[in-house]
This record gives structure tokens, C-alpha cells and sequence, in this order.
């Protein structure tokens, strides 16, 4: 471990910061290594499971319900394991009371948490590839990729992992995090705007999501993708990076917190 | 529990002794139900009446008689987890927890308390089932025509997921491989499944795989007793249905006899 330095080195700076991130990235790959094949797969079935089931919801699927299923299964694959897994994975160290150890590393706290949005980019790149593919092969998508898919997905991305990161941080009580996840899931899978347009949600619904994260995502992310589908994304970026700030202050207060 | 404190010279045979156990079972299944009562009927709600009411999302506008089919799939949405995937993680927590073997120590015949589970299982199903219904009917405005066949169909429907569930539980040996088990169940009920959608929408070899599997005759012989004319020879579906029954029973019976 020669990239611990001797107490009498000075603890800062960019070259200090730059290799504790790739520690802290090393240490979260290594310590996933578990549970990393079986979410990749996971990732990777219920993307391109959602593109193929939705042949079986209609029959004949509408080119519009296509578009909106095969463009919001990467949102999901995006979210997912920053909103549901990284709690989950906390909650546990919580529980088995690793959490305090991980936060004695000689690290940046920064670089954890941006080691750990590392970490989501690269758990979720696979299923999203896939996804894509499968929805490319089943469905006769009408596509149009522009640069902006790049800014949409770094930010969904970020502030989905965030908002779980904040979430598991602030939150004490680890069963209280794991019912929070389970319920999360149903809601991102069934009743958001993600697959399916927000017209087909009630009304009272549609209008929340207008100020929940989750809609804006699947905007941002559709709006890189396709032309004439969404619009106001300039709406949905704000409302996304005004829930990525919140995210970022929260988390920075609880862990700029000494217990 | 009169009924665990036979004296040991009394005769540990005949209807009498089987009856007590039985009933001895029930007791101890049901106080043991306590603990997860709540979870299971939240489970069930959010299955029939939730996924009801998402596919409706995902479908948007649909003629009145899709929602229908919809709609009378909840039930058995709502009846599928319990059997097929709460019982079985049930059984293979008692594995985990190293309680499995002392339920298998008391003094009680084994098909009392195989028994027990199926009369538990199937009853307890029921409220989730009548809210689904409730609920789906409600949220698509249907007029259902409900007949008296709706109780066989949903015990039976009940009862073969419950034995189903049993069957899994006790035969698969790693507690692990169980519950990959009942999640990959409920991942294909719920998106690859004809409950509540017609079959007709599947691929060929799917659909002739489901013409085999349970899921899709659960769904007809409930739908059939809930409307007039979705459904045809609804008693293929019957026979089908027990017989994934009996068969599991027999799977059952080969797990529980055997000794280690």
C-alpha cells in the first residue's frame, strides 16, 4: 500500500486528491465484486426484459409506446443502483457497523463520493448497452442521437446517485432505508413518467413529477435521443441540477458532521 | 397445547391422532403468522391492485374489453406471491435460522403439517384477492358478473400455488437457490406472464410453454367465473391446475420423507 503516505506528508492537494479517488474506486469495485456479476445481470435482464414485455403488454406496440419504453429503460439502468442498491449497500454497513471504518479511510470524503458515481457509471453502462440493442433489434425505433445525450446522462446519473447517497447517509435506521428502496422501486418502475408518457398518468400524479427528479431524468435523457418528443428540457435541467444541489448539500452536511 | 403433550403410550396413529395434530399445526402456523401477516397482505395489495393499475400506465387508452382482462388478472396476481414466493421464502428461512428441522421433530404425522400449510396458505390469500379485485374493478370501472364458480376457482387457484410454493421450499435444498428461485418466478409472472394479458399477444413458443405452466390457467379459471365469455374450455384449465397440484404433493411427499 504504497499510496499511504507517512503521517509527516502533507494531506492535500490535487495529486493527493486524484490518487485517493482511485483508491476509494479500487476499494468500491473490489468490495463489490460479489454482488457485482449478479446486478450487472439483473441490470442487463430487466432492461432488455422491459423492451421485450412491452411486445406482450399491446401485441401490437404503438411506435410511441417503443420510443418511450426503449429510451426510459436507460434511465432505469442509470438510476436503479445509485437510488436502490447504494442505499441498500450503506444501510448494510450500517448494520454491520463498517459504516464508521469506511469514514476513518486517510481519504477525501469528496472522493468517495464520486468514486461510488464512478462506481454506478460503470455498473450501469452494460444493461443500458444492451437495452439499447435489444430495443434497436425488436422495435423499428425512430432515433436520433445529438451530444446532448452526453450532459443528460452524466446528470441523471450524478444526481440519482446522489439523491440514494444523501438518502442513505442522513437516514439512521437501516430497515427504515430498505423499506424506503422497496417502495422506491415501485414507484420509478410503475408510477413514473419514465416508460410511458405522463398523460397516461392521472393528473394529479403528472403534476407532481413535474417536481420530482425522476421525470426530468427521463426528459433529459429522451430529449438527447429523439426529436420532437420532449418538450422544455431547459425546464428539466434546471429542476434536475436544483435536485442535484440539494442532493450534494445534504450529504455535505452529514458528513462534514464529526460524531 | 393439549395436543403436543400426548403421554408417550398413548397410540400415535388413527383420524383422532391425525385431527389433533392437524389442528395443533394450525395453531402454531397461525401464531407464527403474526410476524408476517402484515407484510404478506401489503405484498399481495401491491401485486393484484398495483400492477393492475401500472399496466394501465403502461398501456394508456384502452377499449373496455382489454381493461377487463386486466382487471381480472389482478386476483391472481394478488394470490401468485403468496403461494409461489412468500411460502417458499418462508420455508427457507426456517432452513437459515436452523428452526426447519425442530418443526420436523414434533410429534406430529408430517402430512398434518403439510396439511396445515396448504389450509393457511389458502385462506389467507383471500383477503389480498377480494381488494385486488376491488380495487382493479374500481380503478377501471367494470361491471364484473360474478358466479358461484368464483370459490372453487380461486381456492383451487390458491391451493395449487400454495402446494407449488410447498413443494419448492422443501425440495430445494440451499435456501439460496430458493429464493433466486421465486424472484425469477415473480420477474417472469409479471412481464412474461398471460394473466393479464391475452395469450394471443405471445410468441408461439412462449405461448405453447404456457399452455403447460400454471400461470396462465390460474388466470383463465378465475377470469372465467368474473366474466361472460373471455374464456373457452375453462375445464382444460381445471384439470391442469390439479394436476400441478397433485404433482407437487408427490414432490413434496419425496422431500419430506426423505431422511438424513
Amino acid at each position: 500500500m504504497t499510496a499511504l503516505a507517512p503521517p509527516a506528508e502533507l494531506r492535500r492537494g490535487l495529486e493527493y486528491w486524484w490518487r485517493s479517488y482511485r483508491m476509494m474506486l479500487r476499494w468500491e469495485m473490489t468490495s463489490l465484486r460479489l454482488v457485482l456479476p449478479v446486478t450487472i445481470m439483473v441490470q442487463i435482464l430487466s432492461g432488455a426484459g422491459f423492451v421485450l414485455a412491452l411486445g406482450i403488454f399491446f401485441g401490437q406496440v404503438p411506435p410511441r409506446a417503443a420510443l418511450f419504453v426503449s429510451t426510459g429503460v436507460l434511465v432505469l439502468t442509470l438510476v436503479t443502483i445509485g437510488l436502490v442498491l447504494g442505499p441498500q449497500l450503506i444501510a448494510q454497513q450500517k448494520a454491520e457497523q463498517t459504516y464508521e471504518f469506511l469514514w476513518s479511510l486517510p481519504v477525501p470524503r469528496t472522493t468517495a463520493a464520486l468514486a461510488w458515481v464512478t462506481t454506478n457509471f460503470i455498473l450501469g453502462l452494460p444493461g443500458m448497452a444492451v437495452a439499447l440493442v435489444v430495443a434497436l433489434l425488436r422495435y423499428d425505433l425512430d432515433l436520433h442521437v445529438s451530444p446532448a445525450i452526453v450532459p443528460a446522462v452524466l446528470l441523471t446519473l450524478f444526481t440519482g446517485t446522489m439523491i440514494g447517497y444523501a438518502m442513505a447517509h442522513a437516514l439512521g435506521n437501516p430497515m427504515l432505508i430498505a423499506a424506503i428502496t422497496q417502495l422506491l422501486i415501485f414507484m420509478i418502475l410503475g408510477f413514473s413518467p419514465i416508460n410511458f408518457p405522463a398523460e397516461q398518468l392521472p393528473d394529479w400524479l403528472a403534476a407532481l413529477h413535474r417536481w420530482l427528479p425522476l421525470a426530468p431524468m427521463a426528459d433529459t435523457v429522451r430529449a438527447g435521443l429523439t426529436v420532437g418528443v420532449v418538450e422544455d428540457v431547459t425546464r428539466s435541467y434546471l429542476v434536475l441540477g436544483a435536485w442535484a444541489a440539494a442532493s450534494v448539500g445534504v450529504t455535505a452536511a452529514v458528513l462534514g458532521r464529526r460524531g | 397445547m393439549t395436543a403436543l403433550a400426548l403421554a408417550p403410550t398413548a397410540m400415535r396413529r388413527g383420524a383422532g391422532y391425525w385431527l389433533a395434530g392437524f389442528r395443533a399445526m394450525l395453531r402454531f402456523d397461525l401464531a407464527s403468522s403474526r410476524a408476517w401477516l402484515a407484510t404478506f397482505v401489503t405484498v399481495q395489495v401491491l401485486m393484484g391492485a398495483g400492477m393492475a393499475i401500472i399496466y394501465g400506465f403502461y398501456l394508456g387508452d384502452m377499449p373496455p374489453a382489454a381493461a377487463t382482462f386486466l382487471a381480472t388478472g389482478a386476483p391472481t396476481l394478488a394470490l401468485m406471491p403468496l403461494g409461489m414466493a412468500l411460502l417458499p421464502s418462508l420455508i427457507a428461512s426456517r432452513k437459515i435460522e436452523g428452526t426447519y428441522d425442530f418443526m420436523w421433530s414434533l410429534p406430529v404425522p408430517r402430512t398434518a403439517t403439510a396439511a396445515s400449510s396448504f389450509t393457511i396458505f389458502t385462506l389467507l390469500g383471500l383477503p389480498g384477492v377480494a381488494v385486488s379485485l376491488a380495487v382493479a374493478g374500481w380503478r377501471y370501472d367494470l361491471d364484473l358478473r360474478v358466479s358461484a364458480w368464483v370459490v372453487p376457482a380461486v381456492l383451487l387457484a390458491s391451493l395449487m400455488s400454495a402446494s407449488v410454493g410447498f413443494g419448492i421450499g422443501h425440495a430445494v435444498p440451499d435456501p439460496a437457490i430458493t429464493n433466486v428461485i421465486t424472484n425469477l418466478l415473480i420477474f417472469v409472472v409479471l412481464m412474461f406472464s398471460p394473466i393479464s394479458f391475452p395469450i394471443e399477444n405471445f410468441p408461439g413458443w412462449l405461448a405453447a410453454a404456457h399452455h403447460v405452466l400454471p400461470f396462465w390457467h390460474m388466470a383463465n379459471v378465475v377470469r372465467d367465473a368474473l366474466t361472460d365469455g373471455l374464456v373457452d374450455s375453462v375445464w382444460r384449465s381445471y384439470l391442469v391446475l390439479g394436476i400441478w397440484t397433485v404433482g407437487t404433493w408427490l414432490l413434496a411427499a419425496w422431500a419430506i420423507r426423505r431422511r438424513r
